[in-house]
């Protein structure tokens, strides 16, 4: 027998023969996330661990055979980052319970396969909230997708990413004895794991944005707050398409109005614009649209501190902006009065646009800036857009300096990307002009979170490790994984030995 | 080689278009939770909930074996089909996608093909023979359809020999199984106290169809829709009304184009009644009960979702709201949780079918209602099956027993 068939027999005695599968339309089920642009990838097996101890003996199996593992949560991500080609697919969403809710010392023990959505709603019964509420996928992503991709999402303005509210995480390791351990106060056998910092280094940020690169997270102990009972949404349209004042109203929103702020995003003009002409339902004036639209959330504990908030808001926006309803261009949007917070809102925003018309590629460019930085950032993007608009696949769209997410102090995320017809032909061309992107974004200075494969893979290419670096990430890669058998192609490794430095591209002036 | 040709392999998933390839694989349809939608939202498929979980049990998975299917790297398997008929095409899947798809309708086209490829499921071979053949799913002599009449103490119009406006489609559960037939009793009372002129099939009614489609028998669909479409004709009937879901769906929704030639109007019982109701202004009184109320698939998602036609959701709860005191189900209207009997699943994987109503009736039970209500008898069936199952106190009714009790 195959080594492959010999692993598949033995992990079938861990989990029992309906919790793992070969067959090939199971495989073709699991081939792809919402990253059309790589080609399918079919794992040699896929497995539904039921626990930690499971997971573990999967992994020790995987070494005694040197198969390689790919842990998947919901399968949501957009940068290849939960496919893997051959070896074992950990499908980790039976792993979804809710362990313990401290009510009293606000934090929360889950198992990593649970969604976003389905621990937000059990936990709102509670009137707690994890603040930053997973990424915009969040009905399906799980935790452990959120804390493996450094996700930012609603709530981040605010709340920080999702790292950010961790405490630490039970993970399986990729070695040989499956080691099973816990990180943040959770690694003294004696305390409740009720904060981050203090036992040890801190191990968890080893496995935060790792892209399950460095272990298999089965538990996460995650931060709790009590639900911020007001919350109200303001709209404003900018009198110009202008991102020197983008920036300069970032600065005073954060400066000013703080914890305030649940989230603020900026929609550029041009979104604006296409979304004008997708509505149905068109307003028969002809809109005003001027400049890009600050769509701000803030929320308080107390009614008359919301007031203040909003009038503190309105203060800073009034010269540069005008208030601004979406009824201006959708008769059937809501008014910003009667606006009310909606989990779709925080997780539905984004995939109606992935494809607008079937079936798309989509290369998404989303990174994180100083926003400082916007102004330049926004000339640069405009600049390589006109310089590679004959390499775009034909018929695609791009939106490279778009949607704009203020996260905690000088952070802010730039959402973007383009996309093709999903067929072959354009696939490859799609992938060259994306990592190109993501290489020039990388040199000015942008910092990406979810990484998965093309992203990990495009910083290596774009030459931003040092050596030293490098060798400091493999060998503690070494320490965790030493057979080499975890996520392997992402950041370019393919096994210890292998010269990552091949791999950066010089790019053509 | 042969140039692959999907378009000629897959005829019926053709006929959908782009739309089998829209699916971007999100995996909202796996088990979207959201306490912020009204009603809430607690999970999207049953089918998943109930089985290994592997992604082909739910919409991505299916999506993407379509996807690979129509780009050559899958074949159609007997195996295949083993998984895609324990999908009782609920359509939660297509409620929750944040795209216009009809998910349903893209799985019954799946199945046409793997019963074109002989990959269809065994247990459903007998069934949709007997559609045909006996002109009814169960295997029983359609003359058995006129058993329930014997029981009313009046005579019905028999459509066949008087031309009446308005035809009540029993349906096959209701007329063939014993302990269902109370709903075509009772719907026969309500009529005639409500003074409609109204006829019946009796033993010539012929089976809507409704599970060779959604199991993708399309000969034997076509089979009994033509002889119902000839029955209809003949009949001259301006308004079926039936208290069955999954015939309303299949009448209203699957024999569009033959109920727009004819000009024929096809109400739900309740829809029909409700309106004759509310109307007339008749009094109902009040039972002194407390129920709760399950939303079969076949009156709401499975033609609210994307077919244009309003789903019956308030319908039965404005008339349960005048006769008991309603409590509901954590899951509602177009979220809610499927009885599981539906998609041939009942018939294919009746330990799945009985699992997934033991976990809709607990839903119920945690109202504390006295009754659970529907109104179709395929989900009464299942339901029952359950609660029996559970052994609990709660009692199945169909909302035409009630409504009989509350104008008696």
């Amino acid at each position: 027998m195959s080594k492959v068939k010999n692993a598949y027999k033995e992990i079938e005695n861990v989990v029992g023969s309906d919790f793992i599968t070969d067959k090939d339309f199971m495989k073709a089920a699991y081939s792809r996330n919402v990253d059309p642009a790589f080609p399918d990838r079919w794992a040699d097996m896929i497995v539904r661990p039921e626990s930690t101890e499971e997971v573990s003996e999967i992994v020790k199996i995987a070494n005694k055979y040197k198969i390689h593992m790919v842990p998947r949560g919901g399968g949501a991500d957009l940068v290849g980052g939960s496919v893997s080609e051959g070896g074992i697919l950990l499908d980790l969403t039976r792993m979804n319970n809710i362990l313990e809710i401290n009510e009293t010392d606000f934090y929360c023990v889950v198992e990593t396969g649970i969604t976003w959505g389905n621990l937000i709603s059990q936990l709102h019964d509670k009137g707690l909230t994890t603040g930053v509420l997973g990424p915009g996928s969040g009905f399906s992503a799980t935790i452990g997708g959120g804390l493996s991709n450094s996700t930012a999402g609603f709530g981040s303005t605010k709340y920080g990413v999702v790292p950010d509210i961790c405490l630490g995480v039970e993970v399986v390791l990729p070695n040989p004895q499956g080691t099973i351990i816990r990180t943040g106060a959770a690694a003294n056998r004696y305390a409740k794991p009720f904060c981050r910092y203090g036992v040890a280094p801190d191990f968890t940020g080893l496995f935060m944005g790792d892209v399950g690169s460095m272990g298999i997270k089965t538990k996460a102990f995650l931060k709790l707050y009590p639900e911020t009972p007001f919350k109200a949404q303001r709209y404003y349209m900018l009198h110009r398409n202008d991102y020197n004042k983008v920036y300069e109203l970032m600065n005073k929103l954060r400066k000013e109005v703080r914890d305030g702020l649940h989230d603020v995003l900026v929609v550029p003009l041009i979104v604006i614009q296409l979304l004008a002409s997708m509505v149905e339902n068109k307003p028969i004036k002809r809109p005003r649209l001027k400049g890009p639209v600050f769509s701000i959330m803030v929320e308080a504990v107390d009614e008359r501190i919301l007031n203040v908030y909003l009038e503190k808001v309105n203060e800073i926006m009034k010269e540069e902006a005008r208030l601004f309803e979406w009824q201006e261009i959708d008769t059937e949007a809501t008014l910003s009065k009667d606006w009310k917070f909606e989990l779709k809102y925080a997780y539905n925003y984004f995939n109606k646009y992935i494809s607008i018309a079937p079936p798309k590629i989509s290369c998404t460019t989303c990174h994180k800036i100083p926003i400082s930085d916007l102004p330049k950032i926004a000339q640069l993007s405009a600049e390589f857009e006109n310089k590679h608009r004959n390499e775009l696949p034909l018929g695609s769209i791009s939106l490279f300096a778009t949607v704009i997410f203020l996260l905690p102090n000088g952070n802010c995320v730039i959402v973007g990307g383009f996309n093709a017809d999903n067929v072959d032909e354009q696939r490859e061309k799609s992938m060259e002009l994306w990592h190109k992107k993501l290489r020039h974004q990388v040199k000015y200075g942008g910092v990406h979170y979810w990484l998965g494969e093309a992203i990990s893979q495009s910083i290596v290419e774009a030459d931003a490790y040092t050596p030293e670096f490098i060798t400091f990430f493999k060998d503690m890669k070494k320490a965790v994984d030493p057979n080499f058998l975890l996520s392997p192609k992402k950041f370019h490794m393919y096994s210890y030995d292998h010269d990552i430095s091949t791999h950066i591209v010089k790019e053509k002036e | 080689m042969t140039e692959f040709k999907p378009k000629e392999k897959y005829k019926h998933l053709n006929k959908l278009g782009d739309i089998i390839l829209q699916c971007i694989s999100c995996g909202d349809c796996r088990e979207a939770a959201d306490y912020t939608s009204e009603p809430q939202k607690w999970g999207v498929c049953v089918a998943r909930d109930h089985t290994s979980g592997f992604e082909a049990f739910f919409g991505r998975g299916k999506m993407q074996i379509i996807r690979s299917l129509w780009q050559g790297k899958l074949e159609l398997s007997k195996d295949l089909g083993e998984v895609m008929y324990q999908c009782p095409t609920c359509n939660a899947c297509a409620e929750t996608c944040a795209y216009d798809m009809d998910n349903a309708a893209i799985y019954e086209a799946l199945r046409a093909e793997l019963i074109d490829a002989g990959c269809g499921l065994e247990a459903h071979v007998p069934m949709n023979k007997a559609m045909v053949e006996l002109l009814n799913p169960y295997e029983r002599d359609n003359k058995q359809k006129k058993d329930w009449l014997g029981k009313l103490d009046f005579k019905i119009k028999d459509a066949t020999k008087e031309k009446v406006d308005v035809l009540y489609f029993v349906g096959c559960t209701a007329a063939l199984t014993p302990e269902i037939q109370t709903v075509a009793i009772n719907t026969a009372k309500v009529l005639k106290k409500l003074d409609i002129d109204f006829s019946v099939y009796g033993e010539f009614e012929v089976c809507c169809g409704s599970v060779a489609k959604r199991t993708g028998d399309l000969n034997v669909f076509n089979s009994v829709a033509t002889k119902n479409f000839e029955l209809f004709k003949k009949s001259g009937v301006k308004t079926i009304v039936t208290s069955c879901a999954g015939c309303y769906r299949t009448l209203k929704v699957d024999y569009m184009d033959y109920m727009e030639d004819l000009v024929i109007e096809v109400l739900h019982t309740i829809e029909f009644i409700h309106k004759i109701i509310n109307e007339q202004e008749f009094q109902l009184k009040h039972l002194g009960i407390t129920a709760t109320y399950h939303d079969p698939c076949h009156t709401g998602r499975n033609v609210g979702v994307k077919e244009d036609i309003n789903p019956l959701y308030e319908e039965p709860r404005e008339i349960l709201r005048k006769i008991v005191n309603l409590v509901e189900m954590k899951t509602i209207k177009e979220n809610t949780k499927c009885c599981g009997a539906g998609g041939g699943v009942k018939k294919g994987f009746p330990e799945l079918a009985l699992e997934i109503a033991k976990s809709r009736v607990k839903e119920a039970e945690d109202t504390r209602a006295q009754y659970l209500v529907s109104i179709c008898p395929f989900c009464y069936r299942n339901l029952s099956d359950a609660i029996e199952d559970l052994n609990l106190n709660m009692k199945m009714v169909d909302l035409m027993e009630l409504i009989y009790q509350a104008l008696s």
